[in-house]
């Protein structure tokens, strides 16, 4: 038949198309399987989820540029060690005078910037003084807002000089950009061309893709193992994940979904690496709310949330719970105020009765978009739900939680991640977002914690704002979560914990040994 | 023309110098405007695409400048205190009235320069220009697959209709509309990538090595282009069918042709118009599925770059990627309406 024919000629068109699409498909299959897929013996590449919005630390608060420049491009004069010590870098030494006004640093001899300058004192001094300059625009500024004078008496000596006495300014120091040093010959091109003493250097950069970092030939101390370090970011958690599992890349830095460390754990060709981060997540509380106005309606909220549950459920586990500003990286750091508002429905309904709420209340949760938050969210409105409190959740954008929650302190309830290390003097200050009433108070003992010259009292002092924000309920403190680390079995060397802003990877090697004296510091093995 | 006017045509006068000199000019004179009446449409096009795009500018800067959290806010993070935003906001120029910052960026843009990052500080032609290099192949390759299984599965589709084949075909075409590019993105990279090693689950490692930038591109291109296929066949099929059921695919089919000459030599034509819009309109919609698949597969291109700057709130380069789209989209319409008349010779003359 006519017709028959026709057909058979239009599907013969059809099928050669189709065959011919797949043929390429096989061939494009059959050639690639026979690539190697191994990465080479000394390159690493690690996965993470945030990109450096920038390339320069000194104008931008991002973390996700300082976890790869701080440390590994820029060096400090001391630094935080993984166990969250302070040890000299890019000065041999200091001393502090007892009136712990007078900070004197000796400099390391023999140190050069990755371009070949040598570190003078000036240099030194030129980018402590540009730190506490407030036309430059450190995001990390009012931590060294009180130093009066910076000088150099001879080359090989940094004399820093305080208004008034800060046991936490050689921390800080340490922790922040605002130690970083900077040759200032380069200063101009800070946002496309970092130069810094560091093991490694910036080598290039795919914004929102990835930075690539290579050795520092001229590098002062123990030369890197690796030649090229990649940081590679991905939108999707999973995508990351599969990059791993499929050997693209060799270490995330920090699961997003702590539950995800399953796929890994029960691996070998996988290894896990947890330390404890300086992050507090909070249900934060805005003091001046409707009902949360009322201290009784605030404990009652603390009574009411099972924070180990919670930290089962979203950290995996991974993370101590914790009952105040406090985590125990912290020098004044006390378990027992942990257990002061322990999961109790019965005294939470009662405290709500007293209060005035015996029917409960209606509050908004506002989430930001960080896994975390979304999944605590829902665990947090089911609980108050069982003690009378309705809660609606409300799910925002970053730029948006900063500009509404943040700076407009237009919400009741959120959750997040105080990331900042020893950052409980946000309690003493009056127009921070939690719009604390204890405020006043807290800002003089902080005053005081803060300027004491003996360890004892420093640390008395502490634990009395930490006791005090609890007594008031000024948040709800949930959990200390873990940096969670994943990584080809074989890579060695990695930062044993988050306590530092920098991902340190001066002594990640592919298959090599950790120097005993890194692995004292926390480097793991 | 009415019989009058012919009657008036030089053709019809006596020869003579004065006359075949009138009737010299009279020919120039017609031709200029034979010449004129084609230009004008695509004048007219030129100048409605210059509006449409200041309309465009105009309504994207101001969706972003009314959208909350400004650059100063995201840059400073959680030391956004009062005085550190108002002094950066002074610093990056957003103090400045609106109209002037319209001015400034509408004002470099016409000149060709994209502008600075408020952001990275970096500039933001460069950084759209890398991300072209990815998302460009991308969404061609893409285009191309799509292209490679709607037509044969649409036309197939449209010879077997009303038969069990040709219903398979079209519940076929149903479920890969169905299945969002993620998903098949998703699935692609377990199958493929995870368990088989095949393909690398992400990632661009950049032309430098073309072998292994094609590689990384198969699967992305793919997933965008196995559900865009399903849509154009759905077309295809639609197109087809409306002309195999034609009175003139009749009298050809009467006149002793086979169905498939009649089609190749009069309905291919025919059905051409409606797909070339389809294949328009379809790369625009390519262009924005480009930006989740990029998502999924981690590849740095506009997608990822447009999501990120919102984000950031790096408004300027938010502004210059939409104003780019729209750009592409408009000159992508524009040149689907200047292919009809090549399809369709009626429509000459006619915007």
């Amino acid at each position: 038949m006519k017709f028959s024919s026709v057909k058979r000629r239009g599907f013969n068109v059809l099928s050669s198309l189709l065959a011919v699409t797949f043929a390429a498909v096989g061939l494009a299959v059959a050639s690639s399987s026979s690539v190697a897929m191994a990465a080479s013996g000394n390159s690493l590449v690690i996965g993470s989820a945030v990109a450096p919005p920038s390339l320069d630390p000194t104008s931008n608060a991002s973390a996700a540029i300082d976890e790869v420049f701080d440390y590994n491009v820029y060096q400090h004069l001391v630094e935080l060690d993984p166990k969250g010590q302070v040890i000299p870098v890019l000065a041999t030494g200091y001393k502090v005078a007892t009136d712990g006004l007078t900070y004197t640093f000796t400099l390391r001899s023999g140190v050069v910037f990755s371009n070949g300058d040598p570190l003078t004192a000036a240099d030194v001094v030129y980018s402590l003084k540009r730190a506490v300059d407030p036309k430059s625009g450190y995001p990390y500024q009012s931590l060294v807002a009180d130093v009066s004078s910076v000088s150099s008496p001879d080359n090989s000596t940094v004399v820093v000089t305080l208004s008034h006495p800060d046991n936490q300014f050689l921390y800080n120091l340490a922790a922040y950009s605002n130690g970083i040093v900077l040759d200032p010959t380069q200063v101009a091109n800070i946002a496309t061309n970092p130069v810094g003493t560091g093991p490694y250097m910036y080598q290039s950069q795919i914004s929102n893709y990835n930075v690539v970092l290579v050795a520092n030939p001229k590098y002062w101390g123990t030369k890197p193992a690796l030649s090229t370090v990649t940081w590679r970011y991905f939108a999707s958690a999973s995508t990351m994940d599969s990059a791993l599992q499929s050997g693209q890349i060799q270490v995330i830095d920090n699961l997003d979904n702590s539950q995800n460390v399953s796929l890994f754990k029960h691996n070998s060709a996988f290894k896990v690496v947890h330390g404890p981060t300086n992050g507090k997540i909070d249900l934060t509380i805005n003091n001046k709310s409707g009902p949360l106005k009322k201290l009784k309606v605030r404990q009652a909220i603390s009574y009411a949330i099972d924070k180990k549950a919670i930290l089962k459920t979203v950290g995996a586990g991974y993370g101590t719970v914790i009952g105040s500003d406090q985590v125990p990286g912290d020098p004044w750091y006390t378990p027992s105020v942990n257990r002061i508002y322990s999961y109790n429905v019965k005294k939470a309904k009662k405290l709500l009765a007293q209060a005035g709420y015996k029917h409960g209340f209606s509050l908004v949760l506002t989430l930001p978009p960080y896994g975390y938050a979304t999944q605590a969210g829902p665990l947090i409105q089911a609980e108050l739900a069982a003690v009378g409190v309705r809660v609606t959740i409300k799910n925002i954008a970053w730029a948006l939680w900063i500009s509404k929650v943040f700076e407009g302190h237009q919400y009741q309830l959120t959750i997040i991640d105080q990331v900042e290390a020893r950052d409980i003097g946000e309690y003493g200050d009056c127009t921070y977002y939690f719009n604390y009433a204890g405020c006043k108070a807290v800002g003089t003992l902080m005053a005081a914690a803060t300027t004491a010259t003996t360890s004892a009292k420093e640390i008395s002092l502490f634990r009395a704002v930490v006791h005090k924000i609890t007594a008031d309920a000024a948040n709800l403190w949930l959990y200390n979560p873990d940096q969670l680390t994943v990584a080809d079995s074989n890579v060695v060397g990695l930062p044993g914990s988050g306590l530092t802003e920098s991902f340190n990877v001066s002594y990640v090697s592919i298959g090599g040994s950790v120097p005993a004296q890194a692995a004292a510091e926390g480097f793991s093995s | 023309m009415s019989a009058d006017e012919s009657q008036l045509s030089p053709h019809h006068l006596p020869s003579g110098g004065a006359v075949r000199g009138q009737r010299g000019s009279r020919t120039l004179g017609t031709s200029l405007r034979r010449a004129g009446l084609a230009l004008l449409p695509l004048l007219r096009r030129l100048a409605t695409m210059v509006v449409a795009l200041f309309g465009a500018s105009v309504l994207v800067f101001v969706v972003l400048n009314v959208l909350p959290g400004s650059p100063a806010e995201v840059i400073l993070g959680t030391q956004a205190t009062p005085r550190a935003v108002q002094q950066l906001t002074a610093q990056l120029g957003l103090n400045k009235p609106l109209i002037n910052q319209y001015l400034d960026w509408m004002g470099n843009l016409v000149r060709g320069n994209f502008g600075v990052s408020y952001i990275s500080h970096q500039s933001i032609g460069s950084q759209i220009g890398q991300a072209l290099t990815v998302t460009g192949p991308l969404v061609l390759f893409a285009l191309l697959i799509g292209l490679l299984i709607g037509l044969p599965l649409g036309l197939a589709g449209a010879l077997r209709n009303g038969r069990v084949s040709g219903s398979l075909i079209g519940a076929m075409s149903q479920v890969g509309m169905a299945v969002p590019s993620v998903v098949a993105g998703l699935l692609l990279i377990v199958v493929l990538t995870v368990k088989l090693h095949i393909f690398p689950t992400s990632g661009f490692p950049g032309w430098s090595d073309p072998w292994q930038a094609l590689r990384a591109l198969v699967l992305p291109s793919f997933s965008l282009g196995v559900v865009e296929g399903a849509i154009m066949s759905r077309y295809v099929r639609a197109s087809i069918l409306e002309q195999l059921r034609s009175d003139y695919l009749r009298t050809a089919r009467s006149k002793g042709l086979r169905v498939g000459q009649a089609l190749r030599r009069h309905g291919f034509r025919n059905a051409a118009i409606p797909l070339v819009t389809v294949v328009g309109l379809e790369l625009a919609s390519l262009v924005v599925g480009a930006i989740v698949v990029e998502n999924v597969f981690s590849l740095p291109g506009l997608g990822l770059l447009l999501l990120d700057s919102v984000n950031n709130r790096d408004l300027i380069t938010v502004q210059d990627i939409a104003m780019l789209v729209a750009t592409t989209v408009l000159v992508l319409n524009l040149l689907v309406d200047l292919s009809y008349r090549l399809l369709d010779p009626r429509l000459k003359g006619t915007a």
